[in-house]
């Protein structure tokens, strides 16, 4: 009973079913994988909601529930060691989430390779989960890796029946460039494990055993570095984001929903454990120029992002763009910063979510995703139509939605950051971020709601599934934008 | 000497007994019994590994009048010899159906080539040492060789010349050393260099004899070998070239350098150096390669030269690091090569666009593959994630100055990830209707390999405690 209950049974157990699917005892029938996942997902949501109930930091039942530890490597200190603290149980259940609206996006969205697709899915999911979970470094990067080859697949395979070879490309590029990345992560979590060694002599690799602040200041700025260019890549901060258009271009859409929802934000997370957390005293030092990175993130890609032609781009630049506002509430250095760090994570993972899964529902119909070849969607598909308005306004930060609160408590707490004054210019910068994206956004919804409608197929308005998605996505941006401290609360 | 027999040379003695008896079946057995000659092998080779627990390993027993020597790091290095040389004797049905009259001959001398290897690793002679170096030379020209057609010969004949030279640079660097100290009993070498003063002339007969050993590991100067012989060469023995020589050599020189030619700076240096070249060289060689075997024979020198580097860099830690490697990467290289041998029965080709979706018809077979390139690829769940950072810890625990070098060995893991990249993809890839995917003719011995090699390698990979605490074990009792 204690193990059911416990945080591997949640990491694990899709890497469990993701094997199921993948054995050949299991059916091969689609609609049998496509609703026993579907299925499967739904189940892991309210494990994790329950969870979430049960989730208290002050309570002592909880102290059972938020570590599992065991020993994994001995010789290293690497134990396979799991806790969850609010904010890994905020990013676990808002992965949970996203992971049922993508098997429920799939029903549309996948035509072939069921089997190989949801059980790739299912290990991806795993892999997220033991990244938010995993409390020993060593136990982070195996995750961190084996992410790699469900996305991977996910990306570079034909599932959706419009296949070209830039989507082996572009999953190329994205394992390269995030396997580059983690392999400076790496040596930077060697280093840590060598000075901490050196410091306590005793081999661990525990986050909560890490001590640093013996280290050379020089060492610990190196560290820092390395450390950031490995979770760079995954956020991403600027010049290593070229792999992030491509990808979520190439991939089918339920999977580009989970890249922009969940996958960026672990490179986010990395930073707040890592760099925020364990090397606090370099990150003082870094702070302010992380913060020019982020407020570069944050204009540049946002230009860049109205120049787009392509729909599915114009999203996948809006989140590097709003991924530099996450990074910009961590270089505040203080708690409002953090969360509303955390909170704009769960934000713009819906409204990402949403917005992709409207491109793919438009390139569904209209099998075109050049912004200047639609039109007058709003005629044909008023229901579509309506959650777009909703989802873009949201994505614009207009009141009443959830990302107006993270926006707001972001520049709040850069303003008032006692740390440096290039963080308060930057944040002073950001606020242009606000007009510019609603130009870009709105730019979206006037070309291709609005006008003329240039297409003369006929089409259907969105199916059930489609509804279904883009209505807990919607309902979940106006609760979070109407009462944010049931988030807000869980993070100290 | 009938005391050492028993004590420690059981194993090797079995394995003569079956050397003789094959070439007593090629001389007198009908030519149509030669499928029996791979069983004959199997079973000498299971009869030594069990002899394996009747060796005095505790304490370090020194044989044959010094010349052979035993302790638990022989013992493991032995148990892995065979173990590789087992499964490669598995692989070898489609040879023997190309060689059949000569399949006893072939298996011969793939015994006396294990017996070589094993040989090597006890020797504690530079005699022992030099006579076993060539009896496991002389059988792999010809195992090379056994492929029908032009490349295989000239492969064998490019082995041959290197592995000449190197052997004569071997001898040069033995003669020096026996002119210093006017021995070749590594004792009583350690014993006198422990002694005396450093010299230079002394690191330079270090590095001569390293020199010579690192040939059959396809290191830098003696590098370029390598993709020709693998071109050229039938599946199976390249299961068996790919490690068999090179644990064996790994083997000798690990114990070279903790025991008679350690603290000497020169001799860390020079290997340090020449790996990283070849690390270089290999990594980057492999990106514009198009033949499967090429690319894992650039691989093969890739992962050598990492071995080798971090046994350059002398302690208990790393020698343990290096055994460990070692294990996982032995593994993984039969899994490769069993399945291209697989894919060579069937008549595929062997260039990455073979293989072309063999996934749809073969998912056992292709999982149990990709699941050895991950693994050499170093990504988790497989015993190549976990030897990776065991290999990189080891290298960041050995000091600062290395960093540089560490960093550039894992962004080659990087380039390395790429070209493995390039074998796997093909394997999924869609095909038209009018393609006719193969379904892969694997016999039964071919698929056992496989499937038990990639159970190892995820095994492994989940669950490395134990295999790296019997390293550390080993490693501490050396």
């Amino acid at each position: 009973m204690d193990l059911l209950i416990s945080i591997p049974f949640l990491v694990f157990l899709p890497m469990a079913v993701s094997f199921l699917i993948m054995s050949p005892l299991f059916s091969s029938n689609e609609i049998i994988i496509r609703r026993f996942t579907k299925g499967f997902c739904g189940f892991h949501f309210i494990y994790a909601l329950f969870l979430l109930v049960f989730f208290d930091s002050a309570n002592p039942y909880i102290s059972r529930l938020s570590i599992f530890g065991l020993d994994w490597i001995q010789s290293l200190g690497v134990s396979f060691s799991f806790k969850i603290d609010g904010i890994s149980m905020i990013l676990s259940v808002l992965t949970s989430f996203i992971f049922l609206m993508a098997a429920t996006a799939s029903k549309i969205n996948i035509r072939k390779n069921h089997k190989f697709y949801y059980s790739m899915l299912l290990l991806l999911m795993s892999a997220i989960l033991g990244i938010f979970t995993a409390n020993d470094m060593f136990l982070f990067f195996m995750f961190w890796e084996l992410e790699l080859i469900p996305a991977y697949f996910l990306i570079g395979g034909d599932y959706a029946g419009d296949y070209s070879p830039e989507n082996k490309q572009s999953a190329v590029k994205y394992v390269l460039f995030t396997f580059a990345g983690s392999m400076f992560m790496l040596l930077g979590i060697l280093l840590i494990h060598y000075f901490n060694y050196i410091s306590s002599s005793a081999p661990s690799a525990l986050f909560e055993n890490i001590i640093m602040y013996s280290t050379p200041m020089k060492i610990q700025l190196l560290i820092a570095c390395l450390l950031l260019a490995g979770f760079g890549v995954k956020l991403p901060i600027i010049p290593l984001h070229s792999w992030l258009p491509d990808a979520h271009t190439n991939a089918p859409t339920p999977v580009s929903m989970i890249l922009a929802g969940v996958l960026l934000k672990t490179g986010a997370y990395g930073i707040f454990r890592f760099n925020y957390e364990m090397l606090k005293e370099s990150f003082v030092i870094i702070a302010p120029i992380l913060a020019v990175f982020a407020l570069i993130n944050i204009i540049y890609t946002a230009f860049v992002a109205y120049s787009q032609k392509d729909i599915k781009r114009i999203v996948a630049y809006s989140s590097i763009s709003n991924m530099g506002l996450i990074l910009l509430g961590l270089c505040a250095l203080n708690t409002l910063g953090l969360k509303a760090s955390v909170f704009h994570m769960i934000a713009h993972a819906l409204v990402t979510a949403g917005l992709f899964m409207i491109c793919g529902i438009v390139y569904l119909r209209y099998k075109t995703r050049n912004i200047n070849a639609l039109g007058g969607i709003a005629v044909q598909l008023p229901r579509l139509f309506g959650f777009s308005v909703l989802i873009i306004l949201a994505s614009i930060g207009v009141p009443a939605f959830a990302p107006f609160i993270s926006e707001v408590l972001t520049i709040i707490a850069a303003m008032f950051s006692d740390m440096s004054l290039v963080i308060k210019i930057c944040a002073l910068g950001a606020l242009p971020l606000l007009i510019v994206s609603s130009c870009y956004m709105l730019k979206f919804l006037h070309r291709a709601f609005m006008g003329e409608d240039l297409s003369l197929a006929k089409v259907n308005d969105i199916s059930m599934h489609e509804f279904v998605v883009l209505g807990s996505i919607t309902a979940g941006l106006i609760i979070f934008g109407i009462f944010p401290s049931v988030i807000l609360n869980l993070i100290n | 000497m009938i005391y050492d027999f028993f004590n420690i040379l059981l194993p090797q003695g079995c394995l003569a007994l079956f050397i003789f008896i094959q070439i007593m079946l090629a001389m007198f057995a009908s030519p149509r019994l030669y499928k029996y000659s791979r069983l004959i092998s199997a079973i000498g080779i299971s009869l030594s590994i069990c002899l394996l627990s009747t060796v005095q390993v505790e304490p370090q027993y020194f044989g044959m009048r010094g010349g052979i020597m035993s302790d638990g790091y022989t013992s493991l290095f032995h148990f892995i010899i065979l173990l590789c040389g087992f499964f490669t004797v598995l692989l070898t049905k489609n040879i023997m159906n190309k060689c059949r009259q000569n399949a006893y001959t072939f298996h011969a001398l793939l015994l006396t080539a294990i017996f070589g290897a094993m040989n090597v690793v006890s020797a504690n002679d530079f005699l022992t040492l030099f006579i076993s170096l060539e009896l496991l030379s002389f059988p792999i020209y010809f195992l090379i060789a056994s492929d029908k057609g032009y490349l295989s010969k000239e492969a064998s004949f490019k082995y041959l010349i290197t592995s000449a030279v190197s052997t004569g640079i071997f001898l040069f660097g033995v003669s020096y050393l026996y002119g210093i100290t006017s021995s070749f009993n590594l004792s009583e070498i350690y014993n006198f260099i422990s002694e005396s003063e450093p010299s230079l002339l002394y690191s330079f007969a270090g590095i001569m004899i390293v020199l010579g050993l690192i040939s059959k590991l396809s290191v830098f100067p003696f590098a370029n070998w390598v993709i020709d012989v693998y071109k050229g060469s039938e599946t199976s023995v390249l299961a068996f070239l790919s490690t068999v020589p090179k644990i064996a050599m790994i083997g000798i020189i690990c114990r070279l350098l903790v025991f008679p030619l350690s603290n000497s700076f020169e001799i860390t240096f020079v290997i340090a150096i020449l790996s990283l070249i070849t690390a270089l060289w290999a990594n980057t060689y492999a990106i514009r390669e198009n033949n499967v075997k090429c690319i894992l024979a650039c691989s093969s020198s890739a992962n050598a030269s990492y071995i080798l580097l971090t046994a350059s860099l002398v302690s208990v830690y790393n020698l343990s690091t290096v055994i460990f490697y070692l294990i996982c990467y032995a593994i993984l290289d039969i899994l490769a090569f069993g399945f291209l041998n697989a894919a060579e029965s069937t008549k595929i080709g062997m260039r990455v666009e073979d293989f072309n979706g063999l996934f749809r018809q073969n998912k056992g077979l292709v999982i149990s593959y990709v699941a050895g390139i991950i693994g050499l690829a170093g990504l988790p769940l497989t015993s190549g994630f976990i030897a990776k950072i065991y290999l990189f810890s080891a290298i960041a625990n050995s000091g600062l100055i290395f960093i540089p070098v560490l960093l550039i060995l894992m962004l080659l893991t990087v380039v390395a990830l790429y070209y493995y990249l390039k074998i796997i993809l093909p394997l999924f890839k869609e095909c038209d209707k009018t393609y006719e995917v193969k379904i892969l003719n694997a016999a039964y011995s071919q698929k056992f390999v496989l499937y038990i090699t990639a159970i190892a390698t995820v095994l492994i990979g989940i669950y490395p405690e134990k295999l790296i605490e019997l390293c550390r074990f080993i490693a501490y009792n050396i």
